[in-house]
């Protein structure tokens, strides 16, 4: 297994405010797998996504990712493991905003000794003919593609997606959507994607249901629906 | 990665280049005034030494009441000293300023001719340059000096007279009331003979010493003694029958007693011849006679042996050295460079302080930009970017902005337009010749690497804090809540209680503010402390000078003349922060109406100046030590009370007790105070000192001083306005996305102001009433240790008014920098709601 989670613990607060959002998580995801966690809001969710990535430091259990325990490491190592293995996408596309969609994704190139190819990432993502735009002459969709191409271009083995369409309208995210399939398929990235969003869950290998910090059901689904035909997103 | 972010820089350049420039601007001025000030003292310190060096500068200098003989000059030149001749004469011209005339010398304080060239026939002259300035005279003009008419042939300085004191005791240079001349020996000799000068010709002597050290010269020369009759200066003959009157008459008395003794043994002797018959008659007269030959071997053998007492015990030779001074002594040599060694010093800290002022309001900036990017930021963490790299980043600009500024300011500051206009100040003073600017390689890196490093630094530590987050405190965009600004205001108003807290959130912009405030005023205060001590040292000059004439005796008339009253003056050094300056004990009479003094009966209790007291720090009560260096004693005093005379420094005492302390006769003086002309000859004097020649000197601190003030007050006007405009506006491009809020709630503009600006001027209006008295007092500890070297008054008191008005500067200067504000303002737009929300 690519990822293996066991009896993840996270709590926040003390005395009065003091809340346990991850109650004992343990699932798993094989390499290549595209898989959706999803969940009401405050279900514990991202949360779970940001201990995976190395954002959030859990109380206890396990996170292997790739035969690597990543709990208990130190920040700096933290830092590596997101450096070498991670790529992340958010709601919001926070890319810098006096540098070109080309320099916002060569800011992560650097990142890794095994880039991925810039243009033929460009062109994937249909961004060539933007590469020389700024952040702030980009449509929302655009700025998420471009936030997609700066996670991929250091050629990550596991991509971490929060709410990656929260801020976008159905046909974009359609779009975005699609463009993770093809790049899951064409890169065999695996990839985690955190959704409130009920479509997503029909487009991935596997789903797992978070509720009260618990797993309240995760499954493989036998038929997925392409992404460009998802209803409802 | 850094490449590509680098192309980051250059947009962030240039999407603030007003904000980058005007800090560009302040450093690069900052920096001109520093490099200017640091460069022209190197060059004044290592060209004096130079020009010293190479014109053979004087190792000291004496002066004898009689030249010395030429087998003692051979004895000095075999022992390793190297000895000149350097004896002047003084010339009033009709303007009333003094030339001193020399001879040109050969061996030692060579004279460098800046133009021309040097005198060649009896009618020429080469002419100091600082005085041919003040009266705008140039070569081939010509003067008249003791009714004779000179061309000049050159105009040029010597080293012994870089600073051209008239006197070792004057406190400040006027060039326009004294300078010197060098002639040929021939004229110097026709000059001589002519008897036109002011005063008798001094014979002074500058000495290099190679084998034989000042001390052992001094001894060497303190045991030279001369025969009183000697001396050819009929005042000094005066003077010394006037001086040696007692064992004068004692010898007229006992020759007299003598010839008494032996006229009455002769008349004896002669009664004795002369046989009358009467024996007992005949014989009482022979033992008469006898006896009275005895008494005249007796009063012979009393003579001699009385007069053996009386030349023991009455010098009849005296030695001849009459003054020695040393080089470090004589505050005409080397004063240029000890007064710029001051500002070197004074340069060093203050660029310092000003650059780590402008790294610190850089960073704040940087802040701003990390706090608007806090969450792109975090996606970079969360993508493995390291803190490190990040900081390598934002440090990049503020570096880049502090290097060109620096290389810019350092380039103006060494450039004509910089150093030469502060070395033009040094000219306008000092007698030295133009010197070829010169760059340490210490003043390279002060320059050119110290502001990059400097803003590295500063850089580093504030933004290394604000990376230091974790990446999903930084994605989120979360904000440490200061538990000062959730503080409980009671019922204060709500407009009274947004200010307090938009005060607590921006208090890292508001303390920048307070910050460059106060650097600010230490520079005003720099400068306003120099204007208060000029304008004192003038106004209370005039002020406490009462008397209008002042001789200086070199040999003093029996009688004081009358309309005088008698002083006797001693000359001692007391040391000040590692400079050794002139005090003058001064003894007085109790009927002396020109200083109101109450002296006691007590030899060691004394009353000092006003001017001694705030230069030394001293109270009633302490003892002070002064050294008298001709016969290396210390003495000390206690200070009993202080006397308001701001003109020198004075230790004021009963003149019977300075006469028996120092062991001279109940008449002696060697000063005379007057209200008016007195007539005293010319020989018999030192120096005459008018009321005039010491208003005179007391404006030449305000006219020196001058540009330095208007500089200082300008500098530290733009520090204050640049630092203030660009934190304010930091602070409301910080709350623009609120500002736009409350203009979407329907907020008025006055209203926005005054929720937004008005905090600031409450913060400008308690920050400046803390900060003025502060910085005041801060200046007053840093200035006497800037001006140590300066023998002057040092009251720095400011009158109320003063306050007021700086005051008012800051509050006008805030009111300014809001209104403009107020535009900024305005330009915020409702779309920053909108646009702040992703």
């Amino acid at each position: 297994m690519y990822l293996e989670i066991k009896d993840l613990k996270k709590s926040y607060g003390e005395g009065g405010s003091y809340i346990q959002v991850l109650k004992g998580v343990t699932t798993g995801v094989e390499q290549g797998q595209m898989c959706v966690i999803e969940g009401t809001s405050g279900s514990g969710k991202s949360t779970l996504l940001n201990c995976i990535g190395g954002l959030d430091l859990p109380d206890g259990g396990s996170i292997v990712v790739d035969g690597q325990e990543i709990v208990g490491l130190k920040a700096e190592k933290l830092s590596d493991y997101r450096r070498e293995r991670l790529g992340f996408i958010f709601q919001f596309y926070n890319l810098i905003p006096n540098l070109t969609v080309r320099e916002n994704v060569q800011v992560c190139e650097y990142l890794s000794d095994t880039p991925m190819h810039m243009d033929e990432l460009l062109e994937t993502l249909g961004l060539t003919e933007h590469q020389n735009k700024f952040p702030s002459q980009l449509s929302g969709g655009q700025q998420q593609r471009c936030a997609i191409a700066r996670a991929l271009i250091k050629n990550p083995k596991l991509l971490l997606c929060d709410e990656p369409t929260g801020a976008l309208d159905s046909k974009t995210s359609r779009d975005i959507l699609a463009l993770l399939e093809k790049v899951n398929e064409k890169y065999g990235t695996t990839m985690l994607i955190v959704t409130h969003n009920n479509s997503i869950k029909n487009m991935v290998h596997k789903v797992i249901r978070i509720k009260d910090g618990q797993i309240s059901k995760e499954y493989l689904n036998e038929t997925r629906v392409p992404a460009m035909e998802l209803e409802d997103l | 990665m850094q490449k590509v972010l680098r192309k980051r820089i250059l947009r962030d350049l240039k999407e603030n280049f007003v904000r980058y420039l005007a800090l560009g601007a302040m450093i690069i001025l900052c920096m001109y005034v520093i490099i200017s000030l640091i460069g022209t003292a190197d060059t004044i310190i290592t060209g004096s030494e130079k020009f010293g060096r190479t014109h053979k500068v004087e190792d000291g200098q004496f002066s004898m009441f009689v030249p010395l003989a030429e087998v003692e000059t051979e004895q000095l030149s075999e022992q390793g000293v190297e000895l000149e001749e350097q004896f002047y004469l003084d010339y009033e011209l009709k303007d009333g300023s003094t030339l001193r005339m020399f001879k040109n010398r050969e061996k030692i304080n060579l004279v460098a001719i800046n133009q021309g060239r040097g005198p060649e026939s009896a009618d020429e002259l080469v002419l100091e340059k600082r005085y041919a300035e003040e009266h705008e005279l140039d070569v081939d003009d010509v003067i008249c000096i003791g009714g004779k008419d000179m061309r000049i042939c050159g105009i040029g300085c010597s080293p012994d007279y870089d600073a051209t004191y008239k006197d070792f005791t004057d406190s400040s240079i006027s060039s326009i009331q004294f300078g010197t001349v060098f002639v040929t020996e021939e004229a110097y000799e026709t000059f001589l003979s002519e008897e036109m000068s002011v005063k008798a010709e001094e014979y002074v002597y500058a000495y290099r010493l190679e084998g034989m050290s000042n001390e052992e010269l001094k001894e060497w020369l303190g045991n030279r003694k001369v025969e009183a009759g000697q001396i050819q200066d009929i005042y000094f003959q005066e003077y010394w029958k006037e001086q040696t009157k007692e064992k004068t008459e004692f010898e007229d008395a006992l020759d007299e007693l003598e010839d008494g003794a032996g006229e009455l043994a002769d008349g004896l002797k002669e009664l004795a011849g002369i046989k009358t018959g009467l024996l007992s008659f005949d014989e009482g007269i022979s033992e008469a006679s006898a006896g009275a030959k005895e008494l005249q071997s007796g009063v012979d053998e009393f003579a001699d042996e009385t007069q053996e007492f009386l030349d023991e015990n009455f010098e009849v030779e005296i030695s001849n050295l009459r003054q020695m001074v040393k080089k470090e002594d004589n505050p005409r040599i080397g004063a240029a460079a000890a007064d710029q060694m001051i500002n070197k010093y004074g340069g060093l800290i203050a660029g310092v302080i000003v650059l780590i002022l402008f790294a610190y309001v850089i960073s704040v900036f940087v802040v701003y930009g990390i706090e608007r990017e806090n969450s792109t930021i975090g996606a970079l963490y969360a993508l493995g970017v390291k803190k490190r790299e990040l900081i390598l980043h934002y440090i990049c600009l503020p570096v880049v902005v502090c290097l060109i500024a620096g290389i810019a300011g350092f380039v103006i500051g060494f450039e004509s337009i910089g150093k030469s206009t502060i070395m033009g100040n040094c000219y306008s003073y000092f007698s030295i010749p133009y010197m070829e600017p010169i760059c340490p390689a210490y003043l390279y890196m002060y320059g050119i690497v110290l502001p990059p490093v400097l803003s590295a630094v500063v850089n580093y530590f504030v933004i290394s804090g604000k990376l230091n987050k974790p990446a999903l405190v930084m994605l989120r965009n979360e904000h440490k809540q200061n538990k000062a600004t959730n503080m409980k205001l009671g019922k204060l108003g709500f407009v009274a209680k947004f200010r307090i807290r938009q005060m607590l959130r921006e208090a890292r912009t508001s303390a920048t503010v307070i910050g460059g405030m106060f650097i600010s005023l230490l520079i005003l205060m720099l400068g306003l402390d120099c204007m208060t001590m000029c304008n004192h040292v003038s106004t209370a000059n005039k002020e406490d000078t009462k008397f209008e004439y002042l001789y200086t005796y070199k040999y003093p008339q029996p009688q004081v003349p009358e309309g005088g009253y008698e002083a006797f003056a001693k000359t001692m050094k007391k040391e000040n922060m590692g400079y050794n300056l002139d005090v003058t004990i001064l003894g007085i009479t109790d009927d002396n109406p020109f200083f109101e003094v109450n002296l006691t009966d007590n030899k060691n209790e004394v009353v000092i100046s006003s001017a001694m007291a705030q230069k030394y720090g001293i109270k009633n009560g302490e003892i002070i030590v002064l050294e008298d260096e001709e016969s290396e004693m210390h003495y000390a005093f206690t200070v009993i009370d202080i006397a308001a005379y701001s003109t020198s420094f004075y230790v004021f005492m009963d003149i019977e007790q300075m006469r028996e302390m120092f062991g001279e006769s109940d008449t002696y003086y060697n000063q005379v105070f007057a209200d008016r002309e007195l007539n005293v000859e010319a020989g018999r004097l030192y120096a005459v000192t008018t009321k005039k020649d010491i208003e005179k000197a007391a404006d030449v601190f305000i006219l020196q001083m001058k540009p330095m003030i208007v500089m200082m007050v300008g500098v530290a006007t733009l520090i204050f306005a640049v630092v203030m405009y660009l934190m304010m506006k930091v602070m409301i491009d910080r709350s623009a996305f609120h500002i736009s809020m409350v203009k979407v709630f329907g907020y008025r503009s006055k209203e926005i102001n005054k929720l937004y600006l008005s905090g600031n001027f409450y913060i400008i209006s308690v920050g400046a009433a803390i900060c003025i008295p502060l910085a005041k007092k801060v200046m007053d500890l840093m200035y006497p240790v800037m001006v140590s070297n300066v023998a002057c008054a040092m009251k720095l008191a400011f009158s109320w008014q003063l306050y007021a008005l700086v005051y008012a500067g800051v509050i006008v200067t805030c009111l300014i920098i809001n209104a403009l504000l107020v535009g900024r303002l305005k330009k915020v737009n409702l779309a920053e709601v909108l646009k702040n929300r992703e």
